[in-house]
């Protein structure tokens, strides 16, 4: 039997981040004994301090810190407004720092993943970052992503020889006197020694030059997709960066970052945020190395082809201003004549159903299906209208009732937090408000439910079955709607983390027209919460990145997975600069050939991705052809090369799936260069 | 049907007498031979009734009262390899077995600390009269129990690439000749001895491994986690060495050597050949760890079984030096994987003297009074053949 606590009001201590206490707290429900040892990528942002004071202030907690060494002695004495900073952290300082009255100037923190600690070396001393000098046409390609086969010979201009500068691989052993505290980096040497020493009778033998560098790991939890035919990072990597081997490319030089596997098993849930920072903050000092023989930087086009429903999905907030921070136009960062542009995919979940609203005064309700055997949380963010927190706090109250009818609520009000507990009183689900810190200017509900599933039982598990959450909206100053998100927990087929999708299910969401064909948009005058628009991916609502929406060539349409504007309304600045993705590239064939063709995980072999990650690489690819010329932004110029180059879209195509419409990137011959 | 045990879930009874070698159906069960599978009703005893009473109808109606005419015949060509072409393929099979099969035996040997296996050579020497003579060819010491624990973890991390692998995995629980032929061009038709040549060097590995495993009794990956779960049946018999190790590395060895003594100019300039059939064998081993059937350590000492065996092969056909190889188990890091290229270099066809304390090898001078087979070196010269190219006579 559950019960759910009464409403607690968190006027003592409140907290930065509930999220990241209720994960914590699960995990000491799962392993109290060994909570104490587990480190955790944390992102933090301090106000008004250098990392130097922040780690100087937190001394007594100094064998539960490790700062990475990709900060480096000037990066750790540099003092900022607000300054994001990812950090190892252990139970007893992440509690601490996640007091929102903490003397560390932590403002925010949200919690990552689990870190096997055989991937943190504490000795591991920053890069020394000599500078390259290349030629004067070249553009440094720069990908964060998971599973990238760097052997591969698109990323090769010979036998021996890697185009690749730099590759950090976050989830490899490290090795001794390296220069990474997690995972391993790789220069361009020892990428050229790896091969060559990988290679007999002059075939390279990839599956031993990925286990000499520590990508493949046979003994891991988790093993990287580039064992598998197909990788994610592989084939974006060569639809954005993928020359032949025999052309020797020499002005596309490419600094990458392998992220964890995402089917790490970390069964309180995982957040690749802090991850991603620390991945932007490797590459961007790893990018200003690149010269021309006048000293002049050379200009930078990353690709990022992932997607997250997180997010106030308004422009702010830690998801949406990761590039900002290190390239925006108000950065405070150095190497500020260095052009650099982004490119972010629309996202995938359209039709997902994981995105609602309450717009109007009055009661909303959302059906939420938790599946059986989920071994992740389910968590579903509720983003209150901007300004709330100071002209109208408790605008709403949020109810949430299990499958079995019992039913907490709470007023939006920061602070106010109701658990359910089971019947050893482990908690296993989390009704919590917390204000959303610095410009974001909204409150934060959140409803954290534990999986339903549990191999190592018992473990405190949550009840599956249809959960609800109910709004009632007073009349209040903001007309503002409020949104909700799921968070993405799905894992892929084949890997093990074991989380399963929660949706909402409202009954009147219309799926099919009458035809049986999939809805892509919303239909006229609906009266279901359960919305497609707004879907964008929530890392992709920032001012600066090139947003990327997909289409199906054949069709001529916006595929039905590609996320849709526009962003959740602002009433206080900064309004939204975007009312959607910025263009449309190819990400599928056709409705039944989905996706497109190019590298798998070994040289010479090609697979089917689909989706608008594969979308985004594509624009990156032109970018790089554009960004030496281009008088003003990425986006600017996205405008004019999709001009240049249109791709027609169905006239029913509107800017918030598509921007400016579609573009028409050729890549000849799968990345293969034109036959003569 | 198959005679190989490894392949040999449905067949087991086939593989009762090798009478049932003379089905070379067997190739059909590989799945690109079926053509081979007409010889079936010749060799596999499988006679048509109805035929039968036929032709006895037939001989009361044509066949007069009394036996007339008895010719003059000349008596059969003793010993002679002349006699080879005449018969069946599965008849050949048998004697290819009698020839090989005496030319090693395997023992037990628990004087060390860890128990060993040891496949000794027998070579029949000419000394005045034959004498037999015995050498260690190959050494094995099983890992421990507790190097297997650690291997678990690699075994349960190739578990991962199951979906990517199971085509592979369930086309490869049969013989994977159709794989080698994507390599070298081999068809009943064009190749039928060097099908010949490769079966019945696999045949002879298999008694030795499957006597090797006996001997060593390695428990198999299943019996170690019940999280496994092998994609397929996991084999009754021991886990050390592996027999689609063996088998693999047998098979590219022997393509190779065959292609090298083709001297046809493709086959010659470089060792990509030799590389690439390597390759594949290494590949066909480790799906069995994909699978869940097999540690990686497993792979290894078959990787050195089925090349040390290779070796054999040839020097019955062909006589010159041999190798002896030792794998010490025990000595290997539970960490490491198979690496084939730490055991053998492809360019020069020659296998490695040490590929660390866990692995030594050593070439054996050939003693000059020993005498190839006849038949295997009949056969040998039949399937070389096959690869070499064809003289136009144009000047």
């Amino acid at each position: 039997m559950y019960n759910w606590t009464d409403t607690q009001t968190r006027d003592d201590a409140p907290l930065l981040d509930e999220v990241t206490d209720f994960r914590l707290t699960l995990a000491q429900a799962q392993v109290s004994e060994f909570v104490d040892e587990i480190w955790w990528s944390v992102l933090i942002e301090v106000a008004n301090v250098s990392i130097d004071e922040f780690e100087a202030s937190v001394v007594d907690y100094g064998s539960d810190l490790l700062i990475p060494a990709a900060y480096d002695a000037a990066d750790r004495s540099r003092e900022m407004a607000r300054q994001p900073i990812t950090i190892y952290a252990r139970k007893r300082l992440i509690d601490t720092l996640n007091q929102a009255d903490n003397p560390h100037h932590v403002v925010s923190l949200h919690l990552g993943a689990q870190t096997s600690d055989t991937y943190l070396d504490f000795d591991a001393t920053s890069p020394e970052l000599t500078p390259v000098t290349v030629s004067d046409d070249a553009v440094v390609m720069a990908v964060v992503d998971d599973g990238i086969a760097i052997a591969h010979d698109l990323l090769r201009k010979g036998r021996v020889t890697t185009r690749v500068a730099h590759a950090s691989i976050l989830e490899a052993q490290p090795v001794l006197g390296g220069h990474s505290s997690v995972g391993r980096g790789l220069d361009s040497e020892a990428i050229d020694a790896a091969l060559d020493a990988a290679t007999f009778n002059d075939l390279l033998d990839e599956d031993l030059f990925y286990r000499s560098v520590g990508i493949v790991d046979w003994a891991a939890t988790a093993v990287s997709t580039v064992a598998a035919r197909t990788s994610h990072g592989t084939h974006v990597s060569g639809l954005a960066a993928g020359y032949p081997m025999e052309a020797a490319c020499d002005n596309r030089p490419v600094i990458c970052v392998a992220l964890p596997n995402p089917a790490v098993e970390d069964t309180t849930g995982l957040d690749s945020l802090p991850i991603l920072y620390l991945a932007f903050h490797i590459l961007a000092k790893q990018a200003q190395r690149f010269c021309r023989a006048d000293g002049s930087l050379v200009p930078v086009v990353f690709n990022f082809s992932f997607g997250n429903s997180g997010g106030p999905h308004d422009g702010t907030g830690l998801f949406a201003t990761l590039f900002e921070h290190y390239f925006g136009d108000n950065r405070q960062w150095p190497g500020p004549d260095q052009k650099a542009w982004l490119t972010l995919p629309a996202g995938n979940i359209n039709l997902g159903r994981l995105h609602g609203v309450a717009e109007e005064a009055g009661p909303t309700h959302f059906d939420l299906s938790v599946l059986p055997n989920d071994q992740t949380p389910t968590v579903v963010q509720i983003w209150m209208p901007t300004g709330t927190a100071d002209s109208a706090p408790g605008l709403a109250q949020i109810a949430v009732t299990t499958p079995g009818g019992q039913s907490a609520v709470i007023p939006t009000v920061p602070g106010q937090v109701a658990s359910l507990v089971n019947e050893a009183g482990a908690e296993i689900a989390r009704l919590a408000c917390q204000a959303g810190g610095g410009v974001i200017h909204r409150d934060l509900v959140t409803v954290s439910i534990n999986p339903t599933a549990h191999l190592d039982t018992p473990g405190p598990n949550a009840p599956h079955g249809m959960w609800a959450i109910d709004v009632t909206r007073d009349d209040g100053p903001s007309e503002a709607a409020i949104h909700f998100w799921v968070r993405r927990d799905e894992t892929l087929p084949g890997t093990r983390s074991g989380g399963r999708q929660a949706w909402f299910s409202n009954p009147d969401y219309v799926r099919f027209d009458r035809f049986g064909v999939p809805l892509a948009t919303d239909p006229t005058g609906t009266d279901c919460p359960v919305r497609r628009h707004t879907t964008l991916s929530g890392f992709a609502g920032g001012e600066a990145p090139i947003v990327v929406a997909a289409y199906t060539e054949r069709d001529a349409q916006v595929s039905l997975y590609s996320g849709s504007g526009p962003l959740a309304r602002r009433d206080v600045p900064p309004v939204p600069t975007r009312d959607g993705p910025d263009l449309a590239a190819k990400g599928d064939d056709s409705y039944a050939l989905r996706g497109v063709i190019n590298a798998g995980s070994r040289s010479g072999s090609w697979v089917r991705l689909s989706g608008t990650s594969v979308a985004a690489p594509r624009v990156a690819r032109a970018a790089s052809d554009g960004i030496c010329d281009a008088a003003g932004g990425g986006r600017d110029w996205s405008a004019h090369a999709a001009a240049q180059s249109p791709f027609p879209l169905a006239d029913t195509t509107t800017p918030e799936r598509a921007g400016v419409g579609g573009i028409d990137i050729p890549i000849p011959g799968f990345g293969r260069p034109p036959s003569s | 049907m198959s005679i190989f045990p490894q392949g040999a879930y449905g067949a087991y009874g086939a593989y009762g007498a090798y009478g049932a070698y003379g089905a070379y159906g067997a190739y059909a069960g590989a799945g690109a031979y079926g053509a081979y599978g007409a010889y079936g009703a010749y060799g596999g005893g499988s006679e048509n009734p109805m035929l039968a009473n036929a032709f006895i109808t037939t001989h009361d109606g044509i066949t007069g009262a009394q036996l007339d005419h008895v010719g003059t015949v000349n008596p059969g060509a003793a010993d002679s390899t002349e006699n080879l072409t005449r018969l069946s393929a599965g008849v050949r099979a048998a004697l290819y077995q009698a020839e090989l099969t005496p030319t090693v035996d395997v023992n037990f040997d628990a004087d060390g600390d860890f128990p060993q296996a040891v496949l000794w050579r027998r070579g029949k020497e000419k000394r005045g009269g034959t004498v037999i003579k015995q050498e260690k060819m190959v050494q094995m010491i099983a890992p421990e129990v507790g190097q297997l624990q650690a291997q678990m973890k690699q075994v349960w991390g190739y578990a991962q690439i199951r979906p990517d692998r199971s085509s592979e995995i369930l086309t490869q629980v049969s013989v994977p000749a159709p794989f080698f032929s994507t390599i070298g061009f081999m068809d009943p038709a064009r190749t039928p001895y060097t099908l010949e040549f490769l079966y019945a060097a696999l045949a002879f590995a298999s008694s030795a491994y499957q006597r090797m495993k006996y001997t060593l009794a390695v428990k198999r990956p299943i019996e170690f986690s019940p999280q496994l779960q092998p994609m397929i049946p996991t084999p009754t018999h021991g886990s050390l060495p592996s027999g689609h190790a063996t088998e693999a590395f047998l098979m590219a060895r022997l393509i190779w050597k065959l292609l090298r003594h083709s001297n046809a100019p493709q086959y010659s300039d470089t060792a990509y050949w030799g590389e690439m059939l390597m390759r594949l064998a290494a590949r066909i081993a480790t799906n069995r760890t994909v699978a869940g059937v097999h540690f990686p350590v497993d792979s290894v000492a078959g990787a050195i079984l089925g090349s040390t065996l290779a070796e054999h092969v040839f020097t019955q056909c062909c006589g010159g030096d041999w190798w002896s190889t030792s794998f010490d188990g025990t000595k290997f890091d539970p960490n490491d994987d198979l690496n084939w290229h730490l055991l053998y270099d492809a360019a020069t066809d020659t296998m490695e003297p040490s590929a660390g304390e866990w692995m030594q090898g050593e070439t054996q001078s050939g003693d000059p009074r020993f005498e190839p087979s006849p038949i295997l070196a009949w056969l040998w010269s039949k399937a070389v053949a096959e690869w070499q190219d064809i003289e136009t006579g144009a000047g």
